[in-house]
C-alpha cells in the first residue's frame, strides 16, 4: 500500500492544487471584475445556433462530414509535431512509419475528395 | 548495422498483414476512381469487386499457410506467431472468403451498393489478424478498436434502413462501452505492475513472491474489466442483450460475418491472456466463466423459446453455444481448450449452412423482409434437398449423434465432468435438451407443416449451394473421422499451456 501513496500523492496534490487554483481564477474575475451586461455580451456565440433550445430539430448533415475531417487531418498535424522533433534521434524505420502514415492518409484524402466529401454544394 | 536488416524476418512474418493491408488501400484508389468516373458513367462494380476480394484473401490465405517459421516475437515484444495465431488466422480468413462468396446475391438484391462495404470487410479481417497475433494489451486494444470500428459501420451498411441504422447505432454505443471497460481494466494492470506486454506480465506473476500477493485485489479489479469486455464482445449472458437486436437490425450480410467470424478471433487472444499469463488467476476466471457459461445456456435456451424470427433465434442460439465454450474454458486443461477449439470450429461450420440455409429461402415476396419460421415451412415439398441440408444443420446444432455436433457437445462435457464440475455439466445437459426443442421445432416445420398457398423460391445461387453441400458432408464426415480436426484443435491448444 505504500508503493501506491508513494506513487500517486502528486497526482492528489495536483488535484488538490488544480481545483483551488480554478476556483481562486473564478472567484476573483467574479469579484474584481466590472460587470457591465449587455444583449450582445450575454447572447451565445457558440458557431450561430443557441445552445439551450430542443436537440430534435434538422441540422446540415454537412456539419458533421466537415467535422469528421478537420478531426482526421487535426490529429495528423498532432502526431507530425513530435515526430519532427525526435527525428533526430530516430532510425530509419522511425522515418518510413511516418512515411507511410502520411501515404495512407493521403490515400483517405484522395478517397474524400474524389467522392465530393469536401464539396458544400 | 542497418536497422530494417534486423526487422527483416519480422515483416516476413508479417507479410500476410501487410498484403491485406495495401491490397485495401490499392482498391480503394482503384474503386475511389472508378465509381466517380464521368467517362465510365459511374457504374455499380459490386459484383466484380466482390471477386477481387475474394481473390485478395484467398492469396492472404495462401500466404498464411506459407509460413515456415513455427515461432517467433516480432517488434518489441507486440505480435506473436506460433500455431495457434496460424491456425486461427487460417480459419478466419477461410470464413471470410466462404461468407463473402455467399452474401454477395444478397448485397446485389438488398441494393448495398457501396464499394466501402468489402473495404471495411477486408478491413475488420485485418483487424482479426492483428487481433490473433497480438501479444501485448495495447496491441490487444488497438486490433480489437480496428475490427469493431469496420463492424459497426457494416451493421449499419444498409442507410435506407432505420432497423440497420438501429442496429449500428446500438452496436456502436455499447460496443465502445465494452472498449471502454477493457481500456480501464488494461490501465488498472498497467498501473499496478507497470507492464502492458504478455511475456513480462506471465514472468512477473510465473513465481509467488511477496510484493504480487499484496497487489492481487487490484489486479483482480483490472481482470474484472478485461474479462467484462471479453464477455461482451462474444456475447455472453448477462452481457448479451446487444446481440439479439443488432443480429436482427443489420442487413443479412453483414450479420453472417458477425455470427461466424469473429468469435475463433476472441477465444484465441482471451485464452492467452487468461490462461497463458494470467494463470495464477485461475481461481477468479473458474467462478466468472462458470457463472457466465450457466447463466448464457439458460437465457439461450429459455428466451429463443418464444423466438419468431429466424435471425434472432440464431442470434439467442449462438448465445447458448458461447456458453458451452465457456464451460469448456472454466476446465482450465489442455482438453478442455482442445474441446472448445473443437466445439468453435465445428460450430462455425455449422453457421455457414444455417446462414447460407436462411439466404436461400427467398420467394418473390418475401425478399426485403426479416425471415420467421413460417417462410420455412413447405420446403421439404418444393426443395427436398435444401429442407434435408437444414435437417443435418440444425440436428447437428442441437447434438444429436450421427452428426459433427454430438461430438463437439459430448467432448466438452467430458472434459468438464474430468475437472470435477460435476453441477455445471448437468445443469448443462439438461438446458442443452431444452434448446433442442427449438431446433426440432423448426425441422418440424421444414418437413411437417403445410401452407395454405403454395409458393416457389427463387433458385438457390450456385455459390450457396456449393458452401451448404460441403459443409454439411464436412458435418456427417467429421462425425465418422474427426481426428483431422481433434488434431487441430489440439495443436491450437498446446500453444497455450
Amino acid at each position: 500500500m505504500y508503493f501506491f501513496i508513494q506513487q500517486y500523492v502528486p497526482i492528489f496534490f495536483l488535484l488538490i492544487i488544480a481545483i483551488g487554483l480554478s476556483g481562486v481564477i473564478l472567484g476573483a474575475s467574479y469579484l474584481l471584475g466590472v460587470q457591465k451586461p449587455d444583449t450582445e455580451k450575454v447572447s451565445v456565440y457558440e458557431c450561430g445556433f443557441d445552445p439551450y433550445e430542443d436537440a430534435r430539430n434538422v441540422f446540415d448533415v454537412r456539419f458533421y462530414l466537415v467535422a469528421i475531417l478537420f478531426i482526421i487531418f487535426d490529429l495528423e498535424a498532432m502526431f507530425l509535431f513530435p515526430w519532427s522533433i525526435s527525428l533526430g534521434h530516430l532510425t530509419s524505420m522511425g522515418f518510413w512509419t511516418m512515411v507511410d502514415f502520411l501515404v495512407e492518409l493521403t490515400i483517405g484524402f484522395v478517397y474524400a475528395w474524389k467522392l465530393g466529401a469536401l464539396e458544400w454544394e | 548495422m542497418d536497422f530494417i536488416l534486423l526487422h527483416q524476418n519480422h515483416f516476413k512474418m508479417f507479410l500476410p498483414e501487410v498484403f491485406l493491408a495495401t491490397s485495401i488501400l490499392i482498391l480503394t484508389l482503384y474503386a475511389t476512381y472508378v465509381v466517380s468516373s464521368h467517362f465510365l458513367g459511374y457504374p455499380i462494380i459490386t459484383s466484380g469487386f466482390n471477386k477481387i476480394c475474394l481473390l485478395v484473401l484467398s492469396l492472404t490465405l495462401l500466404l498464411v499457410c506459407n509460413n515456415t517459421i513455427p515461432f517467433m516475437l516480432t517488434y518489441n515484444n507486440t505480435f506473436i506467431f506460433d500455431a495457434l495465431t496460424t491456425y486461427s488466422k487460417g480459419l478466419i480468413i477461410f470464413f471470410s472468403i466462404v461468407c463473402m462468396a455467399i452474401f454477395e446475391d444478397s448485397l446485389l438484391r438488398q441494393k448495398i451498393n457501396n464499394f466501402e462495404y468489402f473495404i471495411l470487410l477486408l478491413c475488420a479481417v485485418l483487424g482479426l489478424m492483428l487481433l490473433v497475433s497480438s501479444f501485448d494489451l495495447i496491441s490487444l486494444y488497438l486490433a480489437i478498436e480496428l475490427q469493431s470500428l469496420c463492424l459497426y459501420v457494416l451493421a449499419a451498411a444498409k442507410k435506407d434502413s432505420t432497423f440497420s441504422t438501429e442496429a449500428g447505432l446500438k452496436y456502436f454505443i455499447l460496443g465502445s462501452f465494452s472498449s471502454g471497460l477493457l481500456l480501464f481494466g488494461i490501465s488498472v494492470i498497467y498501473g499496478t505492475v507497470g507492464t502492458t506486454n504478455f511475456e513480462n506480465l506471465s514472468l512477473l506473476f510465473a513465481g509467488s513472491n511477496e510484493i504480487l500477493s499484496n497487489l492481487e485485489s487490484s489486479i483482480i479489479i483490472g481482470l474484472v474489466f478485461i474479462s467484462a469486455a471479453f464477455f461482451f464482445k462474444i456475447a455472453a449472458a448477462p452481457l448479451h442483450m446487444w446481440s439479439p437486436d443488432v443480429y436482427e437490425g443489420a442487413p443479412v450480410s453483414s450479420t453472417i460475418f458477425f455470427a461466424v467470424i469473429p468469435k475463433i478471433a476472441m477465444f484465441s487472444v482471451f485464452l492467452r491472456l487468461f490462461q497463458n499469463v494470467f494463470s495464477n488467476f485461475h481461481d477468479f476466471f473458474l467462478l466468472a466463466t462458470v457463472l457466465f457459461a450457466m447463466f448464457s445456456v439458460t437465457i439461450g435456451s429459455f428466451v429463443a423459446l418464444k423466438q419468431k424470427k429466424i435471425k434472432r433465434l440464431l442470434a439467442y442460439s449462438s448465445i447458448s453455444h458461447v456458453g458451452y465454450m465457456l464451460l469448456a474454458f472454466s476446465a482450465n486443461s489442455i482438453e478442455g481448450t482442445q474441446a472448445l477449439f473443437f466445439y468453435l470450429i465445428i460450430y462455425m461450420v455449422t453457421s455457414v449452412v444455417l446462414w447460407s440455409l436462411l439466404l436461400s429461402v427467398n420467394t418473390s415476396t418475401n425478399t426485403e423482409r426479416s425471415k420467421t419460421l413460417v417462410d420455412l415451412s413447405y420446403l421439404s415439398t418444393t426443395n427436398p434437398l435444401l429442407a434435408f441440408t437444414g435437417l443435418v444443420a440444425f440436428f447437428s446444432l442441437a447434438g444429436v449423434p450421427p452428426l459433427a455436433g454430438f461430438y463437439a457437445k459430448m467432448t466438452i462435457f467430458l472434459t468438464t465432468i474430468s475437472s470435477s464440475l460435476i453441477f455445471a455439466s448437468v445443469f448443462a445437459i439438461l438446458t442443452s435438451v431444452i434448446s433442442s426443442y427449438y431446433y426440432i421445432r423448426i425441422i418440424k416445420n421444414l418437413y411437417f407443416e403445410k401452407r395454405e398457398n403454395t409458393t416457389f423460391f427463387i433458385p438457390v445461387t450456385r455459390s450457396c449451394s456449393l458452401v451448404m453441400g460441403s459443409s454439411s458432408f464436412l458435418l456427417i464426415y467429421f462425425f465418422i473421422n474427426p481426428t483431422l480436426l481433434m488434431l487441430l484443435a489440439e495443436k491450437m491448444a498446446l500453444c497455450l499451456f
